[in-house]
């Protein structure tokens, strides 16, 4: 098993009378891409600020590669920070403002890695204008920068996406597959589809409980299952289709979605679809598409 | 990387900052003027009761001096407590630098709370506190900020001290260079030693509130217990002392007040300047420590 990037034991935070995260354990192996899922008021934005040291659990553990969080230094130079919410201080032009970051975070030739990050979220003509005189967009884009100065192992990305246009934020995609092996990334996000595309794996909270973890294909059921999209008014043979070789489970929805589970090993999965969609020709039954396992979408919704 | 070495970053980064921002030369500006205000109105104050002096002892020289040394023990006596006011060292002051330095010292808290409300809670609001959160030691952040904080104020206080005892060299027959340099070098050291016990009680009112004006209000609010405490206390102790019998124990309150050390600073005496300097030093480490504490502790 791969070291944890981070780990959560038992871990709640209280504001008041509100209990924002109610013991969550969570682990996370170095070198995935992961996501923090849940409605709002979930506790994401709050587990998410307690990684990062912002927040300190009122019970628990928090350890980032391999140390508990509050320890002194404990993310300079290993961890990277995108907060939501969070702008940036004013007086300072951009480049010297990320200058000092990087030199605060140890890292070697500041100015290069200030225009290195820069120059990752296209924004190396921001270099000499003042923090507080960019737009929305431009400064979560300088937000997202500091966070990958001197390409720390741990980058925690807090809703990277929200707020910027199209064209942008499929550069913030591609800057976060472009990190896929090489850094450990954890996102908060909203967007589900853009996590299912990017992550390996994700956390599910409601109500400050952990529904459910695990990897993507896990989450979504695609090692179990698939959807065949039917043409509406179609007669379907489905005791001929629960008589397929390792099919487990066979209904179709309202929307005309054929959904099987089937066994997880033995036959394969190509086996299983080869044999519905042989009943379904044989049938007469005509169908537009198949997809694997449920959409993230829909399995958030089904669990929270 | 130590924490000596992020402290260092820090420092010079917000001293960079402030020395761009024009709020340092507004603040300059204001305690400038405050301070050129209190020497007109103490000079012009001195020149009527002397005027009355010269008017009331009818021309005779010696009766004029007798009024006029009477005049200044009082007043120094009044500024610097009366057991330095007969010294050699404070006589060689003119009591207007005396008067105004001792109006700017009883000032100076609040001008520090407006120089510094903000070092820490201007970030923790908005949240970009958490840029550096991530990146460095909270403690390192709070030496940081107050160093930088605390060599803005060192500067600016120097330039008044500069501005008072300059104003006296000019307007003061008999004040020679030769006594100004080391009564610069006095005041300048007293007013550091004060303003720095004060900046530390900023800092920690900055990281107790988050947002800016809630911690200057808090700033002003302990400014003002402290006034209260020394006054309270100091006149029990006065008024046990009156009638000959032992303090109450509610006089001791005065003791907890950084104001109460702020006349023994200026005491000719090394013993007795250096237990206020002790004090203001203690003052300001406790401070310190606590916005610490708070600081390691709160969210951010």
């Amino acid at each position: 098993m791969n070291p944890a990037a981070f780990e959560l034991v038992d871990v709640s935070k209280v504001f008041g009378a509100k209990r924002a995260v109610e013991q969550l354990s969570l682990r996370v192996p170095e070198g995935s891409c992961y996501g923090l899922i849940g409605p709002n008021g979930a506790g994401k934005t709050t587990t998410f600020s307690m990684l990062c040291g912002f927040l300190r659990p009122t019970a628990g553990e928090v350890r980032i590669l391999g140390r508990p969080v509050d320890a002194p230094g404990a993310l300079k130079g290993r961890v990277g920070v995108l907060p939501q919410d969070a702008v940036l201080p004013a007086g300072w032009k951009v480049g010297p403002l990320l200058t000092y970051w990087a030199r605060l975070s140890g890292v070697e030739a500041p100015e290069a890695a200030a225009r290195e990050a820069l120059e990752k979220v296209a924004l190396a003509d921001v270099w000499g204008s003042g923090s507080q005189t960019l737009s929305h967009g431009m400064t979560k884009r300088v937000a997202l920068a500091q966070a990958l100065l001197g390409n720390p192992p741990l980058v925690l990305l807090d809703e990277p996406t929200a707020g910027l246009d199209p064209k942008v934020a499929a550069l913030v995609r591609q800057l976060v597959e472009s990190m896929r092996g090489k850094q450990t990334v954890l996102i908060s996000s909203h967007n589900l589809e853009e996590l299912e595309r990017l992550c390996d794996g994700a956390a599910i909270l409601d109500h400050g409980r952990l529904v459910q973890a695990g990897s993507m294909s896990e989450l979504t059921g695609a090692a179990v299952g698939f959807q065949v999209e039917l043409v509406p008014g179609s007669d379907i043979p489905l005791a001929e289709i629960l008589a397929v070789p390792g099919v487990q489970e066979a209904v179709v929805d309202p929307n005309w979605q054929l959904r099987v589970r089937h066994t997880p090993v033995e036959p394969t999965v190509e086996v299983v679809v080869a044999g519905v969609v042989r009943v379904l020709l044989d049938a007469g039954v005509g169908f537009r598409s198949i997809s694997r396992g449920q959409r993230l979408e829909a399995r958030v919704l089904e669990v929270t | 990387m130590t924490f000596f070495q992020e402290t260092l970053i820090i420092w010079r980064a917000e001293l960079a900052r402030a020395a761009r921002s024009g709020r340092v030369v507004v603040l300059l500006a204001l305690y400038a003027l405050f301070s050129i205000l209190s020497l007109l109105a103490i000079s012009g104050l001195l020149r009527l009761v002397r005027s009355q002096i010269v008017g009331e002892a009818g021309g005779d020289p010696e009766a004029t001096a007798a009024f006029e040394a009477a005049l200044q023990d009082g007043l120094l006596g009044f500024l610097v407590g009366e057991a330095a006011a007969g010294s050699a060292s404070m006589q060689a002051l003119p009591i207007v630098v005396l008067a105004v330095f001792r109006l700017t010292l009883f000032f100076l808290p609040a001008y520090v709370a407006l120089v510094g409300f903000d070092q820490i809670s201007g970030e923790l609001g908005p949240r970009s506190f958490r840029y550096l959160a991530v990146r460095s030691r909270r403690a390192s952040v709070l030496a940081g900020k107050f160093l930088a904080q605390a060599t803005l104020l060192v500067g600016l206080v120097l330039i008044i001290d500069l501005l008072i005892v300059g104003w006296a060299l000019v307007s003061e027959s008999g004040f020679t260079l030769g006594a100004a340099i080391p009564g610069l070098i006095k005041l300048w050291l007293v007013a550091t030693l004060f303003s720095l016990a004060y900046l530390a009680l900023t800092t920690l009112c900055s990281v107790l509130a988050r947002s800016p004006a809630v911690s200057l209000a808090l700033n002003f609010l302990l400014l003002f217990a402290f006034w209260l405490a020394d006054a309270v206390g100091s006149g029990r102790a006065a008024l046990a002392k009156a009638e000959g019998i032992d303090p109450p124990v509610s006089a001791l309150i005065r003791y907890l007040s950084p104001s109460h050390y702020a006349s023994g600073l200026l005491h000719p005496d090394l013993q007795a300047a250096g237990l206020s300097a002790l004090a203001y030093a203690l003052f300001a480490a406790g401070f310190l420590l606590l916005a610490l504490l708070a600081l390691n502790t709160r969210d951010v």
